[in-house]
């Protein structure tokens, strides 16, 4: 019943986008659209937690609570991101970088865009699965290269031809799944629902080829390193409540589908393996990441660069595994989805005001924009790992489970790396967030869609997870739950 | 019959290594994707099933004729320059492409379990036409040719699957058509910009973005 509803009013949008008249109007409308999802999603969450069993619609969709929890995450994000488009887009408008029918193409594509992202984590058949993931990168290169300028069409144009090279190694290692199956003498049938019971039977070296060819292509559309090269040209390009998109949530779509086949390889040839890629995958992220966000200039790059850090630090979660490793990346995904959204749209504010990406020339944003200016104050404290916010908490509930399952060399690494990481976050926004403004610069009124969407994702960032500190028991239980599916 | 089939398609593809010019290029991918579609017909006929029909002629229909009639009608509208700019000249690919043929059997030999010959000759032809894809895509300037480097990778997986896991589910098979259709689409009408905005195709100056 949810599900319809979650898939079906992006779809729906989409169409409307088309066709409805005026764009205030529809922007408001995409709103209450995303909204709805939002409370389906919430609600399609809660009664997975509670029954805690899977369900299959026609075979053709699987719904269990690892996918309730992906797309709770897409529709928080999405959500966010509709609110605040409403004022970018107006903005874009006022300043003649899009025209009016440019807008209705956007709202558009937003919609497709966030249609597909929600169709991955609803379906059973690991193909379509492929295909689904195939088509978010499709619809996005469009909103990356949206300006039409040589940088971002560069962009869009890496993007779509590296994601598209990558996620053809993804389908490669699909075909060798379908292969271990039919010399197994099994069905045929990639339904997610079919495979897991009988993942213990596999050839376990078509297996262990297989997941090699999965890691890399869907790793290249989660951002790990070295397959990383597309991610910072396309956040930094692309418009900013897409960057948001971009960075928050379709990482973790690919992710997502990592897991399912990880869970697969986990069954057939044991955690050691999975574990193992997944934490050389992390580290060199985190180790790439780490020496280009030191020295980086341009704001949005520095953003896309964290994003490459945080998928690094999920992907060690994941393989350090434990419910303590793994329940802290499921929330590490969550809590570095709204930070990280709230971020781009921060930076995208101050790009718009300051007409320039290079944090040399940006300074005093507390100054001139003094509302953006304290979100992203304590966004950037989030972001790098502060301790009241809710990034630490999942940030040192993986650092612990690596100190159980006693691999030290891993969780000094990883302490180094954030470590660094913090300086260099704290050193590049107290650059740009104190001093004096440029002269000339006046403060203006911030518009209301703007801070409604920053209330909105600080919300999660500070309180969420607090709050379910205190009631320690149902922190707990919530990972417990997380870690039996 | 299969035999002579899967050495011409081993035959195009080393064509298309070697091949210095654009049409010649789209020549080849359309002359490899006949390869299949016929591999694809005489399996839908020998084993009588409806649906590997259906995919024969789909793959006609978009990889023989509408994919390279595409190519050849964007060629011609942007009127760039046909030579490809190869990193790598002729010879050295031939040499490089003799060398992921001989690495391909030996991944094949390894990966099948049941050591029919057949069997391991088209897997190691399949992951040599991946292979020599993506080479097509590193080693070649113009934006074009990594469009067909792609096509030619996704020829080679549509090769793997048919032939040795006997074709992925039908309606997945249909998806994946629709979407290499749509992504072709996709990337034309980005070399379309590319080119109105550079005034070239050539993706080794596409160097804006750094650091």
């Amino acid at each position: 019943m949810q599900i319809s509803l979650i898939l079906g009013i992006p779809a729906l949008l989409s169409i409307g986008a088309l066709f409805l008249g005026k764009r205030k109007i529809f922007g408001i409308v995409n709103c209450i659209g995303y909204l709805t999802v939002l409370c389906c999603a919430i609600g399609l969450f809660i009664e997975m937690i509670l029954s805690n069993s899977a369900k299959v619609f026609r075979s053709f969709i699987y719904l269990d609570l690892l996918s309730a929890y992906f797309i709770l995450v897409i529709s928080v994000v999405a959500f966010a991101a509709s609110i605040y488009s409403i004022g970018y887009i107006k903005k874009d408008i006022a300043n003649k970088a899009i025209s009016e029918n440019k807008a209705r193409f956007y709202y558009c594509l937003f919609d497709l865009f966030c249609f597909s992202m929600f169709l991955v984590p609803a379906v059973n058949n690991l193909g379509i699965l492929w295909v689904a993931i195939e088509m978010t990168t499709l619809i996005s290169a469009f909103l990356v290269g949206f300006y039409n300028s040589k940088e971002s069409v560069e962009a869009a144009w890496k993007y779509i031809i590296i994601c598209s090279v990558g996620i053809i190694f993804a389908l490669l290692g699909t075909i060798l799944l379908v292969y271990a199956l039919s010399i197994s003498g099994l069905s045929k049938s990639l339904n997610w629902s079919d495979i897991v019971p009988v993942a213990h039977l596999l050839d376990k070296n078509i297996l262990k080829v297989a997941f090699i060819f999965i890691l890399v292509g869907y790793g290249t559309k989660a951002g790990l390193a070295p397959m990383h090269t597309w991610l910072p040209d396309a956040h930094s390009q692309a418009v900013a409540p897409i960057s948001a998109l971009l960075s928050g949530v379709l990482l973790k779509t690919a992710i997502y589908a990592i897991l399912r086949f990880g869970i697969i390889v986990i069954k057939g040839v044991g955690f050691a393996y999975f574990g193992n890629l997944m934490i050389l995958l992390g580290m060199l992220s985190l180790a790439i990441s780490c020496g280009f966000i030191l020295v980086q200039k341009d704001l949005k790059r520095l953003l896309a660069y964290h994003s490459i850090e945080h998928v690094g630090i999920i992907s060690i979660g994941f393989g350090i595994g434990g419910a303590l490793g793994i329940g802290g990346a499921l929330l590490h995904i969550f809590n570095h989805a709204v930070t990280k959204s709230l971020m781009f749209f921060g930076a995208g504010n101050v790009v718009n005001k300051y007409q320039t990406h290079n944090m040399h020339i940006i300074r005093g944003v507390l100054r001139a924009m003094p509302f953006t200016g304290f979100m992203l104050l304590m966004g950037a404290f989030a972001l790098a790992g502060m301790a009241p916010f809710s990034i630490f908490i999942s940030e040192i509930l993986i650092i612990c489970s690596a100190f159980l399952k006693g691999s030290y060399l891993v969780a000094f690494l990883l302490l180094g790396f954030i470590a660094i990481i913090f300086g260099a976050v704290v050193h590049h926004f107290s650059k740009i967030l104190f001093g004096n403004a440029p002269k000339g610069m006046s403060v203006e009124k911030e518009p209301l869609s703007g801070k409604l969407a920053f209330l909105f994702l600080s919300f999660p960032i500070c309180a969420l997870w607090i709050a379910l500190l205190f009631t320690n028991k149902d922190l707990t239980w919530i990972i417990q739950k997380l870690f039996q599916a | 019959m299969q035999g002579i089939i899967l050495f011409t398609v081993l035959a195009s593809t080393y064509l298309m290594v070697i091949a210095k010019r654009m049409p010649a290029l789209i020549r080849g991918f359309r002359f490899q994707s006949f390869c299949l579609f016929a591999l694809t017909l005489i399996m839908a006929f020998s084993e009588h099933r409806l649906d590997l029909y259906i995919i024969a002629v789909l793959l006609f229909v978009l990889k023989v004729s509408l994919i390279p009639h595409f190519l050849y009608r964007t060629i011609r509208r942007i009127r760039a320059n046909e030579n490809l700019g190869l990193f790598i000249n002729p010879q050295l690919s031939l040499i490089w492409a003799m060398a992921f043929t001989y690495l391909s059997w030996i991944f094949a030999a390894r990966l099948a379990v049941f050591g029919q010959a057949i069997l391991i000759g088209v897997m190691a032809i399949a992951f040599f036409i991946i292979l020599a894809g993506m080479f097509l895509m590193m080693s070649r300037m113009s934006a074009l040719a990594q469009i067909i480097g792609l096509l030619v990778m996704e020829n080679g997986l549509f090769m793997l699957a048919s032939t040795v896991s006997g074709g992925m589910p039908f309606f997945v098979e249909i998806a994946i058509f629709f979407d290499v259709f749509m992504s072709v689409l996709i990337m034309g009408i980005f070399v379309f910009r590319i080119n109105k905005l550079f005034t070239h195709i050539d993706v080794n100056k596409l160097s804006r973005l750094k650091g």
